[in-house]
């Protein structure tokens, strides 16, 4: 086809089934690939985190010797623009075809300075950081010699596989305008609303039968004291009335796979057993015949196996609690038989997603039995249950009555379950110990005391804190206004621990003994008839989620960021974003910020009709495979290795092993299973790993020297 | 590191770390400061499942003294991969006997990115078996001979 | 000149609002009245609880911006007013004279190297010196020099130095309106005087800082390149920490907490126990407020490396003839008792206020104190009540860097709603590479639900 010629050399159109390679192909005899001859070293300073330990002009120098380097240079910030620029000339001036860059590590400006390589018109894959801050300078800062030549080996290394880099493509995938949100609390609606209002089509799945997640537990928000229901339910309004956004409650992610831009994910929906045809929802519920305890009230109240937690709730109409059901019947007959229906079936339901939002909020901690008495008297309640009582609509309808006995003497503990010291503390009931701050407590618990103060005025209260953390702009009045009311503050040291005895005195039962550093560390036994523990935030068991999706979790038990600060809502799986207190205790306002950033960052990844990703992938060297197969047994994706009839000469057709770049997750469990080592995984190849040791042990260690 | 260190001979440690567990884990041993042996040298990779046999045995004919694969383990991103790896090891360490270097130079771990007191211990035991141990190349070379 | 949106102010939060636009395809002109972006994170030394030096994490930001196709950056500019019209808004902008054209200069600073002025660099806290032609820091962008007017003594040169005639005596402040259909408003903060407290001494005694200058001495690119007391260049032995030095504190007009206080003197003090081994660092404290992801666990390390913490009120600092401070302290965990300890360097932990008042130039509410006010502080705390105006980061109130930055992208969120979608088509660029790649699996038997119930 002669008249062809004419036309420029363009990579051909992928076509459906067959999937071009990530990588160019390499040339026939893949392993002798020209190096590299024009590589360009740079070396940070840091402004003195690396050159105050490392000296970088030795670094520079000996880099400018080795084979193949055309330049190399010690820059005061290489992160900053004239670091950038320098890069960007040198590759314009001087025809770099390779750039290492000696600095901070990876995670933090790998894409900074791909970017800066890309901007000088070289493929970006062709930059290769040295990571001589964490790996040398910082860890090694009392050897500077020491620490020196490990940086002047680093580089020899990465000079090395630089050589050998070869410059890849990115991975491009067609984009599922659609988004998978996960959880139905005040993070899951916020983001579910914005992305819809951006025109990313959402499904949202919520696990309960019901929307607003522990929100609407609530009776008042602090600082607006707005009702936390109708809050709320402004929110839940907006959600249901928009239009490209499908609502599952009674819903779970069993199954999830793929990749972003294209997840899949398998949804289970268990039947709500309840359907608008329910003409008389209260008759129903007063039929059944079976009481469990009330989550809705935090085990305050009992409620029956088809319920409401509250009118008005969304949706509005009960829903039956299938593992409390003995199918007995009763609610139906009590109906007439219309609306309730018994006898259906989970229904499994596989939807796609360009991405998912996992806002599956937390948990309260659980005191453990006996902690601060916990357990060990009616009279000793959590501040979540004591929020319950206070709301007008809760199982008290708003007195906080105990026996029907307004509490005379209220001692409230601060921090049960959060800031756990080792060695003070004991483990919660997951065996965990819970260093972390859980943020809200603080002023949730001063709002209570106010509200206690201000309804029953002779009602004492004592209020047991290490710190009062009321640290939002409008918050600090809860605790200057507590101070007024009378509230009574004691102070118990970082490593010591308020106790509570039940006592047997009729008028005050309970004991609470503490050492109040506001007043000489003196012992101080406070009679009360009320302990409200200010219990804390705790990650919510996910682990099924987190199994299915891999996302890492920190050593909190919060979902990981990838970085605090450079991509504070996203997980470390690409298409993965975090919203709310999955990632770390937040009040309202701070979830639906991170919520409404996540949808940002969603909107943004599928703004385009494609989604691009990392090249880093298994490739294959069709000159070299002979199409035996060992690869596929080896890979553990499905479709991710395929064997292909490829025409090897005019005429010959013979099986050829190929990678479907967008199945492969890179891990190169293929590579050591090819007899002839025809499979690499690209940007990680074995050849230059070789490369790096050689360069690495290209020096004999001086005497002394030892690893 | 009781002995002292110019009376035995210099070695030469190699850590695999992985791109999503160790790495950001040794990461964060430097950022803490928290000291380790310079002659530590790190290189990243997605999986350690990916080496050949042939690679581990490259490298300390090359000189390499001891390798620690510090790996994600059991939280391996990759599918059935952790399993691959612990049989490729053991393949390894029979060739090692092979060839007379002790198996000892070798170690599989797991090592998470947030784990810098697991990473100090690791480097630390590995370091005291290279200094009981020295240098890799006198049992390449005896096996040479 | 026409933009999708307008950033007012290029710190943290306005550069983190701008990027994410315009990386979701909105035009975006980002507004500053200072020399450079980067606004008060790139003056810091490092960030808790990572302890990332900040400029490594502000320069990428302050680079991608500079570099992105869809956003101009206008630094040195002031804004007048911001006026609606016809669903859009008008702004008024002012282009200061830096009297160097910035197309002419390269950046290479030998106009700063030929300039016999030195005058305090208010970019160091005022203790380094600067040349009356500069710029304005090192890892400054633009890299553009100006020339320091008032300090100018008019020798000329910088000019002959100039090697590409970039000085310009005669430029004149230039006028500017901007057609914008949404505004960002990331005016950010100012911290509280360090005079505020009189009894503090603060602006008084040489060693009596703030914690922003702290920040300086304790970058690697600082003033003096190390921790020396500003009267007499000593290595301080003893530094104290004032908490609360113009934080909730009702008569200075600021009751309310400025949230990173207590964060920042935490993380100082573990980095003067690197620098300065041998120093006794005490904190004087009300509450230790550690309460962001990973904040309380970074407190208790502090605590256990010998950072010594100290529940107490100061009541007045006196500086002695060598220049030390006496403090005299209410210690609150011994019934009040009173002491007065000495320290050769006292850092007052001073707090955040608005910084510049955007009622200036756009008619938006403001919160008692001076912040924006959001009419929907719960659900949508980024809205201000002037449609199409959001707001990001501390002009909302104090805020740390995380929630500036996660805050700033939520406003993104909210501008992006508010337009609808951008103008430009999104398709990919024409590289042969095309987009097929996903239907791999067309053959594939898996049910997928694609239209969902559309409610009405």
């Amino acid at each position: 086809m002669p008249e062809r010629k004419a036309k420029p050399p363009k990579k051909p159109a992928p076509v459906a089934g067959q999937v071009p390679q990530a990588a160019p192909a390499v040339p026939a005899n893949g392993k002798s690939a020209p190096k590299a001859e024009k590589v360009g070293v740079y070396v940070c300073h840091c402004g003195g985190n690396i050159s105050d330990v490392v000296d970088v002009d030795r670094v520079a120098t000996e880099a400018a010797q080795l084979e193949g380097v055309a330049v190399a240079r010690h820059i005061m910030f290489m992160c900053s623009d004239e670091g950038q620029k320098a890069i960007v000339d040198d590759i314009e001036a001087l025809g770099l075809d390779r750039v290492v860059v000696a600095a901070c590590t990876p995670t933090l400006h790998e894409t900074t300075f791909r970017r800066a390589v890309l901007r000088g018109g070289l493929n970006q894959y062709l930059f290769l950081p040295a990571n001589i801050r964490e790996q040398a300078s910082w860890a090694h800062p009392h050897s500077p010699k020491a620490a020196t030549e490990k940086a002047i080996a680093l580089v020899r290394a990465a000079v090395a596989k630089a050589r050998l880099l070869e410059p890849l493509e990115m991975v491009r995938v067609a984009a599922v305008h659609r988004a998978l949100v996960i959880g139905g609390g005040v993070a899951g609606l916020r983001a579910a609303l914005d992305l819809a209002r951006q025109g990313i089509g959402v499904t949202l799945i919520e696990k309960s039968p019901f929307l607003g997640g522990r929100a609407v537990q609530l009776h008042t928000v602090f600082p607006t004291e707005d009702l936390a229901r109708p809050l709320i339910h402004r929110l839940i309004r907006q959600v249901v009335a928009q239009s490209n956004l499908k609502i599952l409650t009674n819903t779970e992610a069993v199954e999830l796979a793929g990749y972003v831009g294209d997840f899949r994910a398998t949804l289970r929906t268990t039947p709500r057993g309840v359907n608008s045809e329910l003409s008389d929802p209260t008759a129903a519920i007063a039929a059944c015949p079976v009481e469990v305890a009330n989550e809705f009230d935090d085990g305050l109240s009992r409620r029956r196996a088809i319920y409401q937690p509250y009118t008005g709730s969304e949706p509005d109409m009960p829903a039956i609690d299938w593992g409390a059901c003995t199918r007995c019947g009763a609610c139906v007959e009590a109906v007439g038989g219309r609306g309730i229906e018994l006898t259906g079936e989970a229904v499994e339901t596989q939807i796609e997603a360009g991405a998912i939002v996992v806002a599956t909020g937390f948990d309260h901690y659980e005191p453990r039995d006996g902690e601060y008495g916990y357990g060990r008297s009616p009279r000793i309640l959590t501040l979540p249950q004591v929020d319950r009582m206070l709301d007008p609509e809760g199982p008290s309808h708003g007195r906080l009555e105990i026996d029907g006995r307004v509490p005379r003497a209220v001692a409230f503990i601060h921090c049960v379950g959060s800031r756990q010291i080792e060695g003070v503390d004991e483990p919660g009931p997951d065996g965990k110990l819970h260093a972390y701050c859980s943020r809200v407590c603080c002023t949730a618990t001063l709002q209570a005391a106010n509200e206690v103060r201000r309804r029953y005025p002779k009602t004492e209260i004592y209020d047991l804190y290490r710190d009062i953390r009321t640290y939002q702009k409008d918050q600090e009045p809860y605790y200057v206004d507590a101070s007024k009311r009378g509230v009574v503050f004691m102070r118990f040291a970082n490593d010591a621990r308020p106790t509570v005895e039940v006592a047997d005195a009729a008028d005050y039962p309970l004991k609470v003994t503490v050492a109040d550093t506001l007043t000489f560390g003196t012992a101080i036994e406070v009679p009360v008839d009320l302990v409200v523990l200010s219990v804390g935030v705790m990650p919510r068991d996910i682990a099924g989620l987190i199994d299915m999706t891999k996302a890492p979790i920190g050593s909190d038990g919060f979902l990981l960021e990838v970085h605090p600060k450079l991509r504070p809502v996203e997980s470390a799986i690409p298409g993965l974003l975090l919203a709310g207190t999955a990632q770390a205790p937040m009040d309202i306002s701070e979830s639906t910020s991170a919520a409404s950033a996540a949808a940002a960052k969603v909107t943004t990844l599928l703004a385009k009709n494609y989604v691009e990703m990392e090249p880093f992938v298994a490739k294959v060297d069709p000159s070299l495979c002979d199409g035996c197969g060992l690869c596929l047994d080896a890979c553990h994706y499905a479709g991710a290795i395929a064997l292909q009839d490829v025409e090897v000469e005019e005429g010959v057709i013979e099986k050829r092993a190929y990678v479907n770049p967008v199945a492969c997750k890179g891990c190169g469990a293929c590579v050591p299973s090819c007899p002839v080592a025809a499979l690499d995984v690209a940007g990680w190849e074995i050849e230059q790993y070789r490369a790096m040791i050689d360069a690495i042990t290209a020096r004999p260690l001086e005497a002394g020297a030892r690893s | 590191m009781a002995s002292n260190p110019a009376d035995t001979p210099p070695t030469r440690m190699l850590v695999i770390a992985t791109l999503l567990c160790s790495y950001p884990g040794i990461d964060a041993t430097g950022q803490a400061h928290m000291e380790y042996p310079p002659n530590t040298f790190v290189i990243p990779t997605p999986d350690p499942v990916m080496f050949p046999e042939s690679f581990y045995l490259y490298c300390f004919e090359k000189g390499i003294d001891g390798i620690l694969i510090a790996s994600c383990g059991t939280d391996s991103p990759y599918e059935g991969s952790y399993a691959q790896l612990a049989a490729r090891i053991n393949t390894v360490y029979a060739r090692m006997k092979e060839r007379g270097i002790s198996i000892r130079r070798l170690k599989l771990t797991a090592i998470c990115s947030v784990c810098t007191k697991a990473f100090l211990k690791e480097v630390g035991e590995m370091e005291a078996v290279l200094a009981e141990l020295g240098p890799v190349r006198g049992e390449v070379a005896a096996v040479g001979a | 000149m026409e933009a999708d949106v307008l950033v007012v102010g290029s710190g943290i939060a306005g550069l983190q609002a701008a990027l994410d636009l315009a990386d979701r395809g909105y035009s975006v002109l980002v507004v500053e009245q200072e020399a450079s972006t980067g606004g008060k994170m790139i003056a810091l030394s490092k960030v808790f609880p990572t302890m990332d030096c900040s400029s490594c994490i502000t320069t990428p930001r302050m680079s991608a911006v500079a570099h992105h196709d869809n956003i101009t950056t206008w630094t040195y500019t002031d804004v007048d007013s911001i006026a609606p019209e016809g669903g859009a808004f008008s702004a008024h902008l002012t282009r200061k004279v830096r009297y160097v054209d910035e197309g002419l200069c390269i950046g290479c600073r030998l106009c700063e190297y030929a300039c016999p002025v030195e005058v305090p660099h208010e970019f160091e806290g005022n203790m380094g010196a600067r040349r009356a032609a500069y710029i304005p820091f090192g890892t400054a962008i633009p890299q553009k020099a100006l020339i320091d007017i008032d300090a100018c003594i008019y020798c000329g040169k910088c000019e002959k130095a100039c090697p590409t005639d970039a000085i310009v005596w005669d430029q004149e402040p230039q006028a500017v309106t901007v057609a914008a259909r949404a505004v960002v408003l990331a005016t950010g903060f100012e911290t509280t005087p360090l005079d505020a407290k009189k009894e503090y001494r603060g602006g008084q005694a040489a060693n009596v800082i703030s914690g922003l200058d702290m920040e300086r001495l304790l970058a690697p690119n600082g003033p003096y390149g190390r921790v020396l007391r500003p009267s007499d260049g000593k290595i301080p032995d003893s530094v104290a920490y004032v908490q609360c030095a113009g934080s909730r504190d009702e008569t200075l007009g600021v009751p309310y907490c400025s949230r990173v206080c207590c964060m920042y003197a935490i993380k100082q003090s573990m980095l003067l126990s690197g620098s300065l081994p041998l120093a006794d660092i005490t904190v004087y404290y009300m509450d230790i407020r550690a309460f962001g992801k990973g904040y309380e666990q970074f407190y208790q390390t502090a605590r256990s490396m010998g950072i010594n913490f100290v529940k107490a009120k100061v009541a007045r600092i006196d500086e002695e003839a060598n220049g030390d401070l006496r403090i005299r302290v209410e210690m609150i965990e011994e019934e009040g008792k009173l002491a007065e300890p000495i320290h050769d360097l006292v850092v007052l932990s001073v707090g955040l206020r608005p910084g510049d008042d955007p009622r200036r130039f756009v008619g938006v509410d403001l919160d008692q104190y001076g912040f924006v006010a959001s009419p929907e502080p719960k659900l949508d705390a980024t809205l201000t009540n002037l449609p199409g105006v959001v707001a990001a980061g501390t002009a909302l109130g104090p805020k740390d860097i995380v929630d500036s930055i996660a805050e700033a992208s939520a406003a993104a969120t909210r501008v992006a709603v508010y337009l609808g979608p951008p103008a430009m088509a999104p398709h990919p660029p024409d590289d042969g590479l095309g987009v097929e790649v996903r239907d791999i699996n067309a053959g594939d038997a898996v049910a997928v639900a694609r239209p969902e119930v559309q409610r009405a």
